[in-house]
């Protein structure tokens, strides 16, 4: 899977899923404790972005508060627009939440190397990001206190929820993966936190972290169990990233809504996720790999096998754009033509060009393996993927309802300074909760990486180190792992 | 029992205690707020029951036609007004004017005690204190002849009689009756030709009709009667008479014409004489602009058709020469005693007054010779031109007394005000045909202490003066008017119920008799500068300006343009791109009497030569006021320039009007050219319309009356895989909970066999109704009464006003919320156009008219997707909507194809917000019987299942089935067109079963098999000979 240089000398570990990826930059397990846990240290910078992260996530809240005080109509809801900003961030925040677990859970099926540098930071991703998803359902509520009518459990009202509903589905969706993504993500982080209390001076922090670490040891039967733990929990993760977004296109394809009312809904949202999700993997882990200083980490052929993953979700999101329009032309059905015309020529042709190009053309340029290896490009494109993904929610959610069946009720939509303050409110909250987890706990998996580098020999082999120095030149004197 | 359980609180008698305490909370929870008492009667007049509705026969006064009304009244609170079903002229309808007469009744901004004006300052005095002012005002001003004027409101009946020999004993002369909507050429050349102001016209027996700008849909004379009969005309189907409209504008009524034939303000004489044979088709043709091959196929209709309706409602300076020249055209075709029933006169309009002569009583108060002036109801300095300058010359009046209600222009100018008591509230009666007394009967109480009678007040008045006070014994108008009635108390005794007596009031004739001669005539409009014509015309919702304090009227979008809350300049397409004008688009209209700025609105209906503004909006205060607050509104701070809803909304188009006055002495509102300038500014305009064109998506259908008994086209559209309609054929669809089973499975053997659940036999026992709607296109005119009805049979908020928007940066302008597609109308009236998809000028155009309401599906689309059950389907077919339940997901309204549901998007009922829809005293209309409902749940059309239950609540209690046609939904009662019927579809005997089976009928969105419970049947064209088919 990965693209490394050939190696002159592999060592071999089998049952190791990491085993073919190389951190040549990597001397030792001490080297990794020290450079990992050094992350952990609180900068003037983070400081910095964390107030920025609380600020934002605070304008959010104050704006929510004056949402439910004054009511919806605070926010853009032109009708027949019934959904807006929120559902688009709802979708846009679940869909971002399937690149962990797809990178933690079906990479680490398929035993895919690459993952390892990356897939603490995507799944902490994952699970902040459901966390922010899971939020706005509850704040699109005309009525958000009433907000546990939704949820299935006995009560005097006799309400129970509607199954055929997919808003209950949803309800369920989202709760199962929060649930399993967030235990996924502290089962991976077991190991660590170990570490780090062995490291921890504060005698309370350390008392927390070995609370947290539920006594892990590092014994042999500790790994027995806890790699089948690792696996079962995997394996049962694997299915939901499938079934997960599969769902929220139910929000969706159950409609009767012309641009809704489609099959293809549940594989296209399914794919739109990884993509959306590797996206904002990107956004995240090249600065932090830059401002950690861990590019001898999350190496250039990480970025490069990750990006592969990239390119393939970009087309399938971009057959399934196609094979919309195509279903729409062959049809027969003037609605959906109507609306399929209205998607690309009418009043919202510019969002729907904006999510086209950022979605399909410019991920294209992932075919030249310069601009893979290149972080600051992936930024970018990272960037246009997050726009162009949070715009293919809208153009799915905002042109469909405003053109519907009825013409004398078709209609327009503007978000209003509300819907924008919530949204920045969400970024916010994501990024405190992400920012706080990097400063505590490590955003790369120290006990992984050390399964990976060649353990420090007793008695260094003569020929074994000669090879690895030519083999494997120092990266700083190379310049292989770029500047970004 | 208790004596051989000995003491303690035995259980029957704990219980007893319990039931009877519940009980009495619950009624007094029901019963209407803001009592101060648990029951609002200390001793219970008979057969009052709290929650139980008592009706009262009254008369609308609205307009000058004088309806008859049923007020309904909830614990001594009027909350719905109805048609009277008795009643000569409305038959039991009502137009959306006469129903928001309750808003005028609870108009927040009505005065609540009377006023004097000290200086620059308004101050609140008692009643007494009032009729002692104004007896000595009458004191110091009687005496010369001429030295006073009282302008009241047009009305029929005895009180316009009361008040001249009041104002006969203090020596005033007659007063002068002003209804400034009213057409004076066409009443003068009614009275010229037929010897009556007003005949009954007879759409039916009209072979042909040809109206040259007479709105007589839209408040053209008695707009309720002559619609009823309208719309019998057009429902006679392949029999129906043609109907063209001649005019430079398309209004509703010429929306509703066959074909338009649009001519140049001013060239209609040319045409009507052409029609007539007395002039030639090229001369008519070239004059007006109109095509002569059109022209000469209607002269030839009108020769051929025996007897035709010609009507004419022209409102330029010839206007009168046009009515006369129509008038011979319906005496050549035998119209007269046909058509035109003189013979059965509406008397409504007898005796009024015309503009010039008010126009001459201005010009005495501008020469000082007007010692005390008296307005009741009337506002002339709204509703005359300013060009009138009616302000500086009432300024010249030294005493000037108010009898108004609302603090209108006029009223702000006088120096006192004593409010009158609202028609609902006072007696009264009024003679709207020959031989039918319709009497007007209190509803309730006085909804302000402080308010009293115009003509008790003059009573009083009189009994202070020595000379007079043995004229006016009476105690009170009461028992002068039942003194005058014939037959005394008795007979009005037993005609209150009804609403209705026989007798007649006598003849009454114009109060003034001479017209004055100084009255300056309208120059002829194509000897103004401009380079468009200029038509203003009353607005069919607001009048002349009337209604707009009325938040129901305002938020009723208007029926042709589907815009509210605003003024607009109507122009057409064409003219538009010529000036690279889009639609909102600020323009500027100038003429040599002023300017104003407006939206501009391209407009298919209007001539290319012409631009069009509606009247009603505009209202002004001359003083400065302070913001208003919707929270905690004082009401002493009086909201001046015509309440808080009307003030400073749009233009006043009268404006740039010169004052000119017609043969018969009415107001020119076509009387000059305007020119009109881009001034770059944009407002989106507040309007309920989405796209004018249905796209070819069949909701508005039509078929030519020659297409009707064709059996080359079929009656309904085949659709695959649809399902067997044999059980309620009518229905064409599976009914309610079976949709989606065996009924509603084309494949099944059992198709047309089962009845489901509406079997008697059936297991579940649930129901056997089916609960139906059809509606009739080929009889709505989109007058837009229903969409009224429905907002006060259903507490629905309006929304439109500028400060119920959201209180942080957001934009504070009126109809922000509907701009923003927020209104809550539960039945909306669409207006698609049909045609003419170019916006060229002179290719005609139709339209179509379509009450859209919940469709009560029996396969609703919005029930699955509600994740709280909040809407679910009801037995008997009803689509239910559970305010409690509500979450607001708003997925069923995503999901509803025909977009009928409605958002709560602010705390509308709520009373401690600014967006408050109700306050105080509106809030006393609400019918008790519906919840308000609250921020954040999703609303909707119910088919008014409070009257479903309280019909079948009634008939249990009655111990027997509900009756067929025993009640029907708001809508449908208030019909004008008698377009919409409700009931029972499963049960044959209820009328709706046999319309539904009507050849025209069909669904709307049939394919989406939604299995819909409204019924549409299809409009019937009857196009020129040779015209295309209507597409759609």
């Amino acid at each position: 899977m990965a693209t490394t240089a050939a190696p002159s000398r592999t060592v071999e570990r089998p049952n190791i899923p990491s085993a073919a990826v190389r951190f040549p930059a990597i001397k030792d397990y001490e080297q990794v404790d020290r450079e990992i846990a050094g992350t952990l240290r609180p900068t003037l910078g983070w400081f910095a972005a964390l107030g920025i992260a609380i600020l934002c996530m605070l304008i959010g809240a104050t704006t929510w508060t004056y949402q439910i005080h004054e009511g919806l109509g605070a926010a853009g809801y032109q009708p027949p627009v019934m959904w807006g900003v929120y559902i688009i961030t709802f979708v846009f925040w679940v869909g971002i939440g399937h690149a962990g677990t797809l990178i933690s859970a079906i990479l680490y099926l398929f035993r895919a190397g690459f993952r390892t540098s990356i897939y603490r930071v995507s799944e902490a991703m994952t699970v902040f990001a459901v966390m922010t998803a899971g939020l706005f359902p509850i704040l699109h509520l005309g009525r958000p206190w009433k907000f546990f009518f939704l949820i299935p459990y006995p009560n005097w009202r006799l309400i129970w929820p509607n199954p055929k509903s997919p808003l209950v589905w949803d309800v369920f969706a989202i709760l199962t993966y929060l649930t399993i993504s967030s235990t996924f993500l502290y089962i991976g982080l077991i190991p660590d936190i170990a570490i780090l209390r062995d490291r921890e001076k504060n005698p309370v922090r350390k008392a927390i972290l070995a609370t947290l670490s539920l006594g892990w040891r590092n014994s042999d039967r500790e790994w027995r169990h806890f790699t089948r733990a690792y696996l079962f929990l995997a394996a049962f993760a694997t299915p939901l990233v499938l079934s997960v977004h599969s769902v929220v296109s139910f929000d969706f394809a159950m409609a009767l809504t012309p641009g809704w009312h489609a099959t293809i809904f549940p594989p296209y949202f399914v794919a739109g996720a990884i993509f959306s999700g590797i996206g904002m993997v990107f956004t995240i882990a090249i600065p932090l790999r830059k401002a950690f200083k861990l590019e001898h980490y999350i190496t250039l052929n990480d970025l490069d096998a990750a990006s592969k993953l990239c390119l393939f979700t970009s087309m399938v999101v971009g057959l399934a754009y196609l094979t919309e329009f195509q279903v729409a032309w062959m049809s027969g059905n003037r609605f959906e033509q109507d609306y399929f015309w209205n998607r690309v020529f009418g009043q919202w042709a510019w969002a729907a060009w904006i999510m086209l190009i950022c979605n399909m053309v410019l991920p294209l340029s992932l075919f030249s393996q310069k601009l893979r290896r290149n972080p600051t490009w992936l930024f970018i494109l990272s960037l246009f993927i997050n726009l162009g993904m949070w715009f293919e929610r809208f153009v799915i959610v905002v042109p469909s309802l405003s053109h519907e069946f009825e013409p004398w009720q078709w209609g327009s939509y503007k978000p209003t300074w509300v819907d924008y303050g919530i949204l920045l409110g969400s970024f916010g909250w994501f990024f405190m909760w992400f920012l706080l987890f990097i400063k505590q706990l490590p955003a790369m998996a120290m006990s992984e990486i050390k399964e990976v580098i060649p353990p420090r020999m007793k008695h260094p082999d003569p020929q074994l180190e000669h090879e690895l120095d030519v083999g494997y030149p120092h990266p700083s004197e190379t310049g292989e792992y770029g500047t970004a | 029992m208790s004596e051989k359980t000995g003491g303690g609180v035995k259980r029957r008698e704990f219980l007893k205690v319990v039931g009877a305490s519940s009980a009495a909370l619950a009624t007094a929870a029901c019963a209407a707020e803001d009592t101060g008492k648990l029951i609002p009667y200390l001793v219970s007049p008979d057969q009052t029951v709290p929650g139980v509705s008592t009706y009262y026969a009254t008369t609308c006064r609205e307009c000058a036609a004088a309806c008859g009304l049923i007020a309904e009244t909830r614990d001594g609170r009027a909350i719905k007004l109805e048609g009277n079903p008795d009643h000569p002229l409305n038959h039991g309808a009502l137009c959306a004017r006469g129903q928001a007469g309750l808003q005028g009744l609870y108009n927040p901004d009505r005065f609540r005690t009377p006023m004097v004006k000290e200086g620059d300052a308004w101050k609140a005095i008692a009643l007494d204190d009032a009729i002692n002012r104004l007896s000595q005002a009458v004191a110091q001003g009687r005496g010369a002849a001429g030295n006073a004027v009282f302008l009241n409101q047009h009305e029929s009946g005895s009180f316009p009689r009361f008040l001249d020999s009041w104002l006969a004993a203090f020596g005033m002369p007659a007063h002068l009756s002003v209804d400034a909507e009213a057409d004076a050429a066409a009443m003068e050349a009614n009275r010229r030709t037929y010897g009556v102001s007003w005949p009954s016209l007879d759409f039916k027996a009209a072979k042909l009709i040809v109206s040259f700008g007479a709105d007589f849909l839209d408040g053209w004379g008695a707009s309720v009667p002559q619609q009823l009969n309208y719309a019998e005309a057009r429902a006679q189907l392949d029999a129906a008479p043609r109907f063209v409209y001649i005019g430079p504008r398309r209004s509703l009524t010429g929306l509703n014409a066959d074909e338009w034939i649009a001519c140049n303000p001013g060239s209609e004489l040319a045409i009507a004489n052409a029609l007539a044979g007395k002039g030639s088709i090229q001369d008519a043709a070239t004059a007006s602009g109109a095509d002569a091959a059109a022209l000469q196929r209607i002269a030839t209709e009108l020769s051929a058709a025996k007897p035709a309706l010609v009507l004419s409602g022209v409102t330029g300076d010839n206007a009168l020469d046009v009515a006369l020249a129509v008038a011979a055209i319906n005496q050549a075709s035998g119209a007269v005693g046909t058509t035109i029933l003189s013979a059965q006169p509406i008397t409504s309009f007898d005796g009024m007054s015309r503009t010039d002569q008010v126009l001459a009583a201005v010009e005495r108060m501008r020469a000082k010779q007007v010692g005390v002036a008296f307005v009741r109801g009337v506002n002339p300095a709204h509703s005359l031109p300013r060009a009138a300058k009616f302000a500086e010359a009432f300024a010249n009046v030294p005493v000037r007394v108010s009898f108004s209600s609302y603090p209108d222009e006029t009223t702000e100018l006088c120096t006192l005000i004593i409010p009158d008591l609202h028609s609902l509230e006072s007696w009264g009666d009024a003679e709207p045909v020959r031989g039918t007394i319709s009497l007007q009967q209190p509803t309730m109480d006085p909804v302000f202490a402080g308010t009293m009678g115009t003509a008790d007040v003059l009573l009083a008045v009189a009994k202070k003066d020595a000379a007079n006070a043995a004229k006016f014994a009476a105690t009170d108008y009461r028992t002068w008017l039942f003194s005058t009635l014939p037959g005394g108390d008795k007979a009005i005794a037993a005609a209150l119920p009804k609403g209705i007596m026989a007798g007649s009031l006598g003849a009454r004739t114009t109060t003034v008799a001479a017209a004055p001669t100084a009255a300056p005539k309208a120059p002829a409009i194509a000897a103004t500068q401009g380079d468009f014509f200029l038509v203003t015309y009353p607005s069919p919702v607001l009048g002349e300006g009337r209604g707009a304090n009325k938040p129901w009227l305002q938020e009723l979008p208007d029926p042709v343009t589907k815009i509210a809350w605003s003024s607009w300049v109507e122009l057409h397409p064409e003219t538009a791109q010529r000036l690279g004008v889009d639609r909102g688009d600020i323009v500027e209209v100038k003429t040599a009497q002023g300017t104003v700025r407006a939206p501009a609105l391209p407009y298919l209906g209007i001539h290319k030569n012409a631009i069009a503004i509606p009247l009603g909006q505009g209202h002004r205060s001359a003083a400065q006021m302070a913001t208003f607050q919707p929270k905690n509104h004082d009401p002493s701070n009086v909201q001046w320039g015509y309440g808080r809803y009307a003030r400073a909304l749009g233009v006043q188009a009268l404006d740039l009007l010169p004052l000119g006055t017609d043969g018969a002495g009415g107001l020119v509102l076509t009387s000059t050219k305007a020119s009109i300038s881009k001034t770059g500014d944009h407002r989106t305009l507040p309007s309920t319309e989405g796209s004018a064109r249905q796209h070819g998506r069949g909701i508005a259908q039509a078929i030519n009356a020659a297409d009707l008994n064709n059996p080359e086209r079929p009656e309904h559209e085949e659709i695959p895989g649809d399902a067997n309609h044999a059980f309620l054929p009518g229905m064409r669809s599976p009914v309610a909970a079976d949709a989606q089973g065996e009924l509603g499975s084309p494949t099944s053997a059992n198709q047309g066999i089962l009845k489901g659940m509406y079997d008697p036999a059936d297991s579940r026992g649930m129901t056997k109704r089916r609960w139906a709607m059809t509606i009739d296109l080929a009889r709505c005119t989109g007058c837009s009464a229903c969409v009224t009805a429905c907002y006060a049979e259903n507490n629905i908020p309006t929304v439109g006003a500028y400060w119920q928007n959201a209180s942080i940066w957001a934009d504070e302008r009126p109809g922000f919320n509907i701009e923003r597609g927020r209104e809550m109308n539960w039945l909306r009236l669409e207006r698609y156009f049909e045609g003419n998809l170019d916006g060229k000028f002179g290719v005609d155009f139709e339209t179509r008219f379509v009450p859209m309401l919940c469709q009560h599906c029996g396969n609703a689309p919005c029930e699955p997707v509600c994740p709280v059950y909040a809407t679910y389907h009801a037995p008997d077919g009803l689509n239910v909507q559970v305010y409690n339940r509500c979450v607001g997901t708003r997925y069923c309204s995503n999901n509803c194809p025909y977009k009928v549901r409605y958002f709560n998007w602010f705390g509308y009922g709520e009373s401690d917000r600014k967006q408050y829809a109700f306050p105080e005293p509106l809030n006393w209309q609400l019918n008790p019987d519906v919840t308000v409902r609250g921020k954040g749940v999703m609303e909707k059309c119910t088919f008014c299942v409070q009257r479903v239950r309280e019909a079948e609540n009634r008939a249990a209690l009655e111990h027997r089935d509900v009756r067929p046609d025993e009640f029907t939904t708001a809508c449908a009662q208030a019909c004008p067109s008698r377009a919409i019927t409700f009931g029972d579809a499963a049960d044959p005997n209820w009328s709706v079963t046999q319309v539904a089976r009507d050849r025209r009928a069909y669904h709307v969105f049939e394919e989406l098999n939604t299995y819909t419970a409204v019924v549409y049947l299809k409009k019937v064209n009857h196009p020129a000979a040779g015209a295309a088919a209507p597409r759609g």
